[in-house]
């Protein structure tokens, strides 16, 4: 028998709502083994998030409910374990850390008081002595100064140190299980690799399992030893880590391993989990060799159209003023940046957050007015344009946002969403004849027609997002830029947004600015690509040569922090 | 060749956020038996504003002065005879101009400012905040003492004085609203395709703003018809002689010590009946529009 | 610190003169004459311009505003034209005994204080036992409370228990700091009553807003029991938007109550309000506006104060 510390058997969970019963985790049964690392991996609606709470038992209950299975910590069911009984088990045996560093701390506490806390109410240890081991313990996850820094309330920390503090308390009564519910995902990639270096050096020294949740597949290769695949409330494949990634049994799992761009591919699409199953889960049959196919690269010679050109642009935001108003102190949000971007060709702006990617993009529309430079839009110079002119340009230029939830106005049917920018330009003939251009746009971004009438809030996210391209088009512009238009869907999703915009740039020969803080995504989709940190870009060229033979440091820093999304022992195997 | 989209789509027919809230509004038992109470008392306004029902409430008869609830006064007779009920019945017209009028007033000035301010910012936010932090800092029964004594007593005064004094809150409440919509992504949107200022505010943000003036205005219908009573107290409420629930309370204070109980049972039942219904309706309004906000 | 709360009072400058503006147009301009008003029903003409020279009321706007602004600057409200007191006399009192603003207080601050603990525990309660019948019948039941004229309460609260009962004496006042306590226990308690409802569905809001935040999740993730995290994480972040409302709301508890007072024959600011308003007069209510006004500016000032205090992350700038 393996030792398993963890024992899940047909568990069910239940979420009462007031359009009744959701039965979020269907009767799942999976093991944690003593001192190994699980991942359990899913997308959003898979249940993963309630799975890992349920294993605490703190699944907010009205409205969840744990309606049946078993949950069996050293051979003990946690199902049937009183609240008082489960209290010494949190923090104590079993740990847990969260996605959202800043909220998960409670603001009005220093972080020493909080890892204190924990110690105090597991082990007979007086505030003084809690202060002395929490100190320990920040220096053990890394944070320098700790006496010092265990004084600190949680905002004076940066988004990775609060992770830290969060794994501290996690930690500190020297837990057998270590329950970590997607630590990294709002965290930069360079950030997340010191912390899943951290959590893997954390539980050699402690010899603790870890039930790792994620919906990143890159993620668990570097880290599981086993993995646990959810979707929809079910498990759809289980098994060691090198198994699953190298002879994926579920049409699901290929879908997902295949849908993530990764650095070592170089694919001219990218494959999606509908080219595995169908909706309701049935596999179809699929064509290996169409699906691997290899993008031809399209080569950018110096004297390639030019259809936009920054030249020194510049955006600073006061930070502080003094008591007259004046400006002491600036952020050089974007400083000095200048680069040239080709008709038809996408130009990549990768960094990580704050670098001022999203600044720069949105100044170049001029929705954030420069404060110094020029932004030359097919001869044209943007800056100093006039409000009538603004409006002439806008015809040809268009942003999708990062956000599908935030970026339709909840309250206008989609259809009028799609026919305003019609209505503003003066496009189309009359009310018939913009209906009939918006449904041909709505079915060209693959929803269709009859969903004209709809309301945003009916739709999914990355149908939302679709939609949000629709009505970029209306206006049929030549360049489009996308600010981290698919950063916040599903992997699966995501695959599918990709593969249409790439449509689209082929069929209307559209020019894109591709802003994105996931190096892979922008390999697989940009030409060109403009690396940029602290406001200013580092390094620039054609996509291949950037990921092949990165010149500047921090390029290289940033690449090495990408997840390989191969497991270790597969690793070993390829180089043997 | 154009992928088609894989997740389930929406169901049968459209549902606008108001359609939804609608529905959920009509599944709220508490909340619709609250809305047909205020629509009851709507139709006691209307109809007593016509003066259709109860026509004799001004009716004086010196010989029934202060009758005990009996087989023709169910509730009793006032001071100079008039019938009780009859008088809270027409209070009800009072109650739901006043009602309607002054809070109606304060929501076209505190949506007018706080759209400007917040949106434009700059000046026009500055002295719209120096203008609202001026009147906020007076203490509200002082400020509409003040309005009122200085307006005289009245109908028009009451409507006027709770029109120019309301408004505050609102103002705050729609300025912090188009601060926060006027960055979001579907209105900077709006702006890349190249929609002007007053697409922009009418088009995009109001509508997503409307419901907090729903709420806000139903909250300051019940604030004004409770200051009503306080105002009627000071002496500074509607003209003598027109029906008010504020003046029969009042008179309460002469009148109990005497054994005359019903004037003031009566007032306070019609009131307590519609803000008691106000008040249940609101909240319903809330869930309702903004479910996340459910059972808080 | 220092440096702040300067900042702060010189950013007071507008505001305190788009007060005086206010009143200034309120009681001056749209008031009508009050000169009129003044010399009474039966005065000549001659007699009613004699009170406009001596009032100032002939000279042009602007001046009128000016000397307005002068006598506030010099503290000096005038007289009242009901008991031609100094008003700055009536608003102190002559002794601590005499003192309007103790009396108010002194029926205000216990309501203010019985009402936070007692909101507190219950709404605490309440939020422990959400969505069951004891809450969702507690809410109908100070949604109920709320809905009943303050007026109302007080009427019938006073004629049962001080007339029909004659459990406490209906109203009175003995200015000795001992003495008046006899007869401020019914006006408390009428007051805490017909202000308790609300207060709970406040607190009740806060609290939830707290409960659900990930915070509280880490929280009993740690193994903490229920009251620790009530007490200790929910209570003290709950703290911070507590504190600076009530403290917004402790003018009141120096402008006293205008219905309580005049009920309950308490000599405080609320009663001496509603006197000058029976009496129509201008000098007094127009003071009185004004003082209420700085006093709400003060202790918005204190509230900003203490919220740099309560909650970490608001720094002075």
């Amino acid at each position: 028998m393996a030792d398993n510390i963890i024992e899940i058997k047909d568990l069910k969970v239940d979420f009462h709502t007031d359009d009744g019963v959701v039965h979020a985790v269907k009767g799942i049964s999976f093991d944690i083994p003593r001192g190994k690392t699980v991942g359990l991996v899913g997308e959003s609606g898979s249940g993963k998030s309630v799975t890992s709470l349920t294993a605490m038992k703190l699944v907010p209950n009205p409205p969840g409910e744990i309606s049946g299975g078993q949950i069996l910590f050293e051979g003990k069911d946690l199902v049937k374990a009183s609240e008082a009984e489960m209290r010494k088990i949190r923090g104590n045996k079993i740990s847990m850390i969260f996605q959202e560093p800043m909220t998960s701390l409670n603001p009005v506490f220093t972080v020493g008081d909080q890892i204190a806390e924990t110690l105090m109410l597991h082990q007979d240890l007086s505030k003084d002595e809690a202060i002395e081991k929490a100190i320990e313990l920040l220096d053990q996850v890394g944070i320098p100064n700790p006496s010092t820094r265990v004084k600190s309330y949680p905002h004076e920390m940066s988004g990775g140190q609060r992770q830290r503090v969060m794994i501290a308390m996690a930690i500190a009564c020297e837990p057998d299980v270590l329950i970590a519910d997607e630590p990294t995902t709002a965290l930069d990639v360079t950030i997340q690799k010191q912390i899943l270096d951290l959590l893997a050096d954390l539980q050699k020294k402690y010899g603790m399992s870890v039930l790792f949740i994620t919906h990143d597949l890159a993620v668990i290769a570097d880290i599981a030893d086993e993995v646990v695949v959810m979707y929809r409330g079910d498990i759809v494949e289980k098994g060691s880590v090198s198994d699953v990634f190298n002879k994926p049994q579920h049409p699901y799992t290929k879908g997902l391993l295949a849908c993530r761009p990764s650095l070592d591919k170089n694919p001219e699409r990218l494959p999606t989990v509908s080219d595995f199953m169908t909706v309701d889960g049935k596999e179809i049959s699929y064509d290996i060799s169409a699906l691997l196919k290899e993008k031809t690269t399209r080569p950018i010679a110096d004297d390639h159209d030019v259809l936009l050109e920054i030249k020194n642009v510049k955006k600073h935001f006061p930070l502080k003023k003094n008591f007259f108003g004046k400006v002491q102190n600036w952020v050089k949000a974007v400083d000095d940046v200048s680069f040239k971007v080709r008709r038809g060709r996408t130009l990549g702006l990768v960094g990580e957050s704050g670098c001022g990617k999203t600044t720069l993009g949105r100044t170049i529309l001029r929705l954030i007015e420069p404060t110094a430079g020029e932004i030359i839009y097919d001869g044209k110079d943007l800056v100093g344009m006039n409000r009538q002119e603004m409006r002439e340009m806008r015809k040809k230029m268009q942003i999708i946002f990062q956000d599908p939830y935030a970026s339709l106005n909840p309250r206008m049917t989609i259809g009028s969403a799609i026919m305003e920018p019609m209505i503003i330009h003066n496009i189309g003939a009359n009310k018939a004849d913009r209906l009939q251009k918006a449904g041909d746009l709505i079915e060209k971004c693959g929803l269709p027609r009859e969903m004209l009438n709809r309301y945003p809030h009916e739709f999914s996210g990355g149908q939302r997002q679709r939609i949000c391209i629709a009505r970029a088009l209306a206006v049929e512009p030549e360049f489009i830029i996308c600010d981290e238009s698919v950063s916040a869907l599903d992997v699966s999703v995501q695959a599918q947004i990709l593969n249409l915009l790439l449509d689209l740039q082929e069929e209307f020969g559209l020019t894109y600015i591709f802003i994105s803080h996931d190096l892979a995504v922008v390999k697989f989709f940009a030409d060109e690509l403009a690396v940029m940190n602290s406001g200013q870009v580092v390094e620039m060229a054609d996509a291949l040569s950037i990921y092949q033979a990165p010149k500047e440091d921090y390029t290289k820093k940033l690449l090495s922090a990408i997840p390989k999304g191969i497991p270790k022992d597969l690793l070993v195997t390829q180089l043997q | 060749m154009i992928e088609p989209n894989s997740d389930a789509l929406p169901a049968a027919s459209p549902n606008s956020l108001w359609t939804d809230a609608f529905r959920r509004l009509k599944k709220d038992k508490v909340g619709m038996i609250s809305l047909i109470v205020i629509v009851i008392y709507v139709l006691v306004a209307i109809l007593c504003g016509l003066d259709l029902i109860f026509q004799n409430y001004s009716v004086a008869d010196d010989a029934r002065s202060y009758l005990a609830p009996n087989a023709i006064n169910w509730f009793g007779t006032d001071f100079l005879g008039r019938d009780v009920l009859a008088r809270a019945a027409h209070g009800t017209y009072t109650s739901m101009l006043v009602g309607l009028l002054g809070p109606g007033l304060s929501v076209i000035i505190g949506v007018v400012l706080g759209a400007l301010a917040g949106y434009f910012g700059g000046r026009t936010d500055a002295l719209v905040v120096w203008f609202y932090t001026t009147v906020d800092t007076i203490p509200y029964i002082l400020l509409i003492s003040a309005f009122a004594f200085v307006l005289g007593p009245g109908l028009q005064t009451l409507c006027i004085v709770f029109g120019l004094t309301g408004w505050v809150g609102l103002c705050r409440l729609v300025r912090a609203e188009f601060l926060k919509h006027k960055e979001k992504e579907y209105v900077q949107s709006a702006r890349a395709l190249g929609a002007g200022h007053m697409r922009r505010i009418f088009r995009h943000i109001l509508p997503n703003v409307l419901h907090i003036v729903l709420i806000q205005f139903s909250l300051a219908f019940v604030s004004v018809i409770k200051a009503e009573v306080i105002l009627s107290y000071l002496g500074l409420g509607v003209e003598a002689g027109t029906p008010s629930w504020g003046v029969m309370i009042s008179d309460a204070k002469l009148e109990l010590s005497r054994g005359v109980w019903w004037g003031l049972l009566t007032a306070t039942l019609f009131m307590f009946f519609l803000v008691l219904a106000l008040n249940l309706f609101t909240s319903a309004l809330r869930d309702a529009l903004d479910p996340k906000l459910k059972g808080k | 610190m220092l440096g702040y709360i300067l900042r702060r009072l010189i950013y007071m400058i507008p505001t305190l003169f788009g007060i005086t503006l206010l009143t200034f147009l309120l009681f001056n301009v749209a008031g009508g004459d009050p000169a009129a008003q003044l010399a009474g029903l039966h005065a000549t003409p001659q007699q009613i311009e004699d009170i406009r020279v001596e009032l100032g009321l002939n000279q042009p706007l602007y001046k009128q505003y000016f000397d307005y602004v002068g006598q506030i600057v010099r503290f000096d409200f005038g007289r009242s034209w009901a008991t031609k007191q100094t008003i700055g006399q009536m608003i102190l009192g002559r002794s601590l005994e005499d003192s309007p603003i103790l009396a108010s207080l002194s029926l205000t601050l216990p309501v203010f204080l019985l009402n936070i603990l007692l909101s507190i525990i219950i709404a605490l309660v309440l939020t422990q036992v959400r969505g069951s019948f004891l809450d969702q019948s507690t809410m109908v039941s100070c949604l109920a409370a709320m809905s009943i004229s303050s007026l109302a309460y007080i009427l019938f609260l006073q004629y049962y228990l001080g007339y029909k009962l004659a459990l406490f004496p209906i109203s009175g006042w003995d200015p000795s700091f001992f003495g008046r306590w006899e007869y401020l226990i019914l006006p408390i308690l009428i007051f805490v009553i017909l202000s308790l409802g609300g207060k709970i569905l406040f607190y009740r809001t806060i609290f939830l807003d707290e409960i659900y935040q990930d915070y509280v999740r880490t929280a009993r993730s740690k193994g903490l029991g229920t009251k620790s995290v009530l007490f200790k994480h929910i209570l003290r972040n709950a703290l911070i938007p507590i504190i600076t409302l009530e403290v917004l709301s402790m003018p009141f508890l120096i402008l006293g109550s205008i219905l309580v007072e005049s009920f309950f024959a308490v000599p405080g600011l609320g009663g001496l309000l509603v006197l000058a308003i029976n009496n129509a007069d201008f000098p007094v209510i127009k003071a009185m506006t004004f003082i209420g006004a700085v006093l709400y500016m003060i202790f918005q000032l204190i509230s900003d104060l203490l919220y740099v205090v309560v909650d970490p992350k608001v720094r002075l700038y």
